[in-house]
């Protein structure tokens, strides 16, 4: 069964590059959102095996969608995808209940590194 | 990874971001001028900012990066209330906008186009200055020494669930935790975090060193971290939770009972190639759809004539035919009704940048302006915006330099000091309609009449007799402006002239309203499409024209003997008013038929309606317009060309050059 990811990010090109990076290496891609709002309600809908979510977006962060989802669903593992300069959201996120984390610029083995140990798939 | 295939993905919406960081950079200096709660502008702002540093690091286009970057810091400031936007740092900001802008058009093209220093050096300034000022203010007064406290176990929340409880469970025991991060992560305090939350989730944290809130400051030094923590966990749980944390070197654990576990850390997972992309939207050149509506246009043009052909055939024949044209019409009516659906583009494309536009113009000026824009998600054709952009741009420019009065003088006159221009769209039927209004000093008629005869426009008596209307639709005749003095800001007597022929060429039209001390309020009516319009088909002798249904007001028929000439030209009286008649065969040097009982289609002409004598009127047809090429497109009084199903060319007037032909 290949784990199903949703990703969470308000740009359409980040969400595509994310995307083609987990495709065809054995994940599903099964949902994506724009905002914090969406990922709240595609992560009860969709209950993905993990999520990746970027930090800053419209409507409600990546902080505040990661606590509620974590409230919702204290196993849910969710990767935060940082910009170099977030140090302390990312802390803020990792207190929230994140798993992990990727810094941007990626490069796509470094994202599946990440993914694949926090699944403990490595 | 192969980068270039998302590079039109990345200009498209790098491109939408930097306007948003545009738009929001005028709103908040609008907010702090006026007061109201800057935060969610300025979170608006900073997810711009971010957003484009995010994707322009992913495209490896490091210098956009870095330049989004230094504004991110200084937008970082207001974002967390440590400085306030002074209109310096708003300028320095814009500027970023406008080299972002270039920027990304340069990587569309291929390039890695680097950062101006100047400006990087300008916003870096900007930054310290707004740390150091607020630095100065919050340098504590030196009070009396305080006892140390002893270092506080930080108040940590388990983040993992704690697994099932094993039925024995040893008692808890002392374990000391050391972790290399490692050399290639680039945050290496947020990794050591996220050990030290890890590692609390299986007991209580007894220290670590650094200390939690040294990582929270980013120190790390020597990318090594020990944590000592209270556990009943089994040594290889832990081990297997620290296993899933990516960048991490050399573990190892040592237990109070003298258990060590040094587990070896797996090396990374080789990358897959990455799979085709499938993405829901595909982006195409708009060159393309022209190419689609010219094609749609022939196919139309086809299915016409395979009805004119029909109607030759014998009469059993024909209902089949006709239902299988029919049909075919259907379908190519439904396709070009949905080619022009495609593209339909909203208005903010071209409304998006006029604040920004306004406040440089205003800031140069000394004027204070505030511009609303209402209905910017209407949608017109591609072609018609593309003609509505400078036209707005100048009426935007108008109204700030000559409607929008000094700060001072309109508090004189009972007016706020900032002045308000508005933009408003609006869809009435088949037109969109386009208002952009001020609250500025209004345009005096008196000046329009004085002005037009002093250029000769019209003589004195002429000026008089004009309504105030009518005076004020001088502000649109070439070289009749009142501005006192040529500025650099609205033009050098290209001023509303321009703008009205520019709509015209669309099929749009221009009204005038203003009240002195009130303001001046502008009306565009645009068509929603130029492609297709219905016209009017009318014949001249042996020849068939065509006039916009648009631009006519309606038709009678008359004896042409018997038009009322007491005023030298002949003159009918329509719609309450008296409309000059023209022959068009006469201006057009065509024959006329010659009868005297004709037809006069009363239309828009440049200077208000005109009536138009032809020989007989042939009816409604739904013309697809070709643009004229060289050397007809040189001729006035013709706008397109049109193909009737029988094969003929039609010629489109153009109304309102008509006369000047």
């Amino acid at each position: 069964m290949p784990k199903r990811v949703l990703i969470v990010d308000d740009a359409i090109f980040m969400r595509n590059m994310i995307k083609d990076i987990f495709a065809g290496s054995g994940f599903e891609v099964v949902g994506e959102a724009a905002n914090g709002l969406e990922a709240v309600e595609k992560h009860r809908e969709l209950k993905p095996d993990l999520t990746t979510m970027d930090i800053v977006m419209p409507f409600k962060s990546g902080i505040e969608a990661t606590r509620e989802i974590i409230k919702g669903d204290p196993r849910a593992v969710i990767v935060m995808c940082s910009a170099l300069g977030q140090e302390s959201l990312v802390m803020e996120a990792i207190e929230a209940g994140a798993s992990d984390f990727i810094v941007k610029p990626f490069k796509a083995e470094d994202v599946l590194s990440v993914v694949k140990k926090v699944l403990g798939e490595v | 990874m192969d980068l270039s295939r998302y590079l039109s993905l990345f200009v498209g919406e790098a491109a939408e971001h930097v306007a948003g960081l545009s738009h929001g950079l005028v709103a908040l200096e609008q907010s702090v001028s006026t007061g109201s709660d800057a935060g969610p502008v300025i979170d608006g702002i900073f997810r711009h900012v971010h957003s484009v540093k995010g994707m322009s690091a992913s495209m490896q286009l490091d210098g956009i990066a870095t330049l989004a970057h230094r504004a991110e810091d200084l937008v970082d400031l207001y974002r967390r209330h440590l400085a306030r936007a002074e209109p310096a740092a708003v300028d320095a900001l814009l500027a970023t906008c406008d080299a972002l802008q270039e920027m990304i058009a340069a990587a569309a093209l291929g390039q890695k186009p680097a950062p101006d220093p100047a400006l990087l050096d300008r916003l870096g300034a900007l930054t310290r200055q707004a740390l150091d000022g607020r630095a100065a203010q919050a340098e504590p007064a030196p009070g009396p020494a305080r006892a140390p406290v002893p270092p506080p176990a930080p108040p940590l929340a388990p983040v993992l669930p704690a697994e099932p409880e094993p039925a024995l469970k040893p008692g808890p025991r002392r374990l000391e935790v050391e972790v290399e991060v490692a050399a290639a992560c680039p945050v290496p305090a947020v990794r050591a975090f996220l050990v030290v939350k890890k590692l609390a989730a299986f007991g209580s944290l007894v220290g670590s060193t650094p200390t939690v809130e040294e990582l929270k400051a980013g120190r790390l030094p020597g990318k090594k971290l020990t944590v000592v923590l209270e556990s009943a966990d089994p040594l290889d749980r832990i081990e297997r939770a620290l296993s899933q944390i990516s960048d991490l070197g050399a573990v190892v654990i040592r237990a109070q009972d003298g258990q060590v576990s040094t587990p070896a850390r797996a090396p990374a997972a080789p990358a897959q190639p990455a799979a085709a992309e499938s993405s829901r939207t595909v982006r195409v050149r708009t060159e393309v759809l022209d190419g689609f509506v010219d094609t749609v246009g022939e196919l139309l043009i086809a299915t016409a004539r395979i009805r004119e052909v029909g109607r030759a055939l014998p009469p059993g024949l024909r209902p089949l035919l006709d239902e299988g044209v029919d049909r075919l019409h259907a379908i190519v009516k439904e396709l070009h009704g949905q080619l022009m659906g495609v593209r339909m583009t909203p208005l903010a494309v071209v409304t998006e940048r006029l604040p920004r536009i306004a406040r440089d113009v205003a800031r140069k000026l000394g004027r204070q302006v505030e511009v609303e824009v209402q209905g910017a998600e209407i949608e017109l054709d591609r072609a018609i915006l593309e003609e509505l952009s400078d036209p707005l741009l100048h009426l935007l420019r108008n109204a700030v330099d000559h409607g929008i009065e000094p700060p001072h003088l309109r508090l004189l006159a009972g007016k706020p000091a900032t002045g308000r221009i508005t933009i408003s769209a609006r869809r009435d039927r088949d037109r969109v309609v386009l208002e952009v209004a001020d609250d500025g000093k209004g345009m005096s008629a008196g000046r329009l009449r004085e002005a037009a005869v002093r250029r000769g426009a019209l003589d004195a008596e002429q000026a008089a007799a004009l309504t105030e209307r009518e005076a004020l639709a001088l502000a649109t005749l070439p070289g009749v402006s009142t501005a006192e003095e040529v500025t650099d800001v609205s033009g050098r007597g290209v001023g509303l002239d321009a703008v009205r022929k520019t709509l015209e060429t669309v099929g749009g039209t221009l009204e005038l309203e203003s009240t002195r001390g009130l303001g001046t309020r502008i009306t565009l009516r645009l068509p929603l499409t130029v492609a297709v319009q219905p016209v009017l088909l009318v014949r001249v002798g042996e020849e068939v024209l065509g006039l916009p249904i648009a631009k006519v007001h309606g038709a009678v028929q008359v004896l042409y003997g018997a038009l009322d000439r007491s005023r030298g030209a002949p003159v009918l009286p329509y719609d309450g008013e008296l409309v000059p008649v023209h022959d068009l065969a006469a201006l057009l040097g065509f024959d006329s038929a010659g009868r005297d009982e004709r037809a006069v289609v009363v239309a828009d002409g440049a200077d208000g309606r005109i009536g138009l004598v032809v020989d007989g009127l042939l009816g409604q047809h739904e013309a697809v317009l070709k643009p004229l090429g060289p050397p007809l497109q040189a001729v006035s009084g013709l706008s397109a060309v049109t193909v009737l199903g029988t094969g003929r060319p039609v010629f489109i007037l153009d109304v309102t050059r008509l006369l000047a032909a």
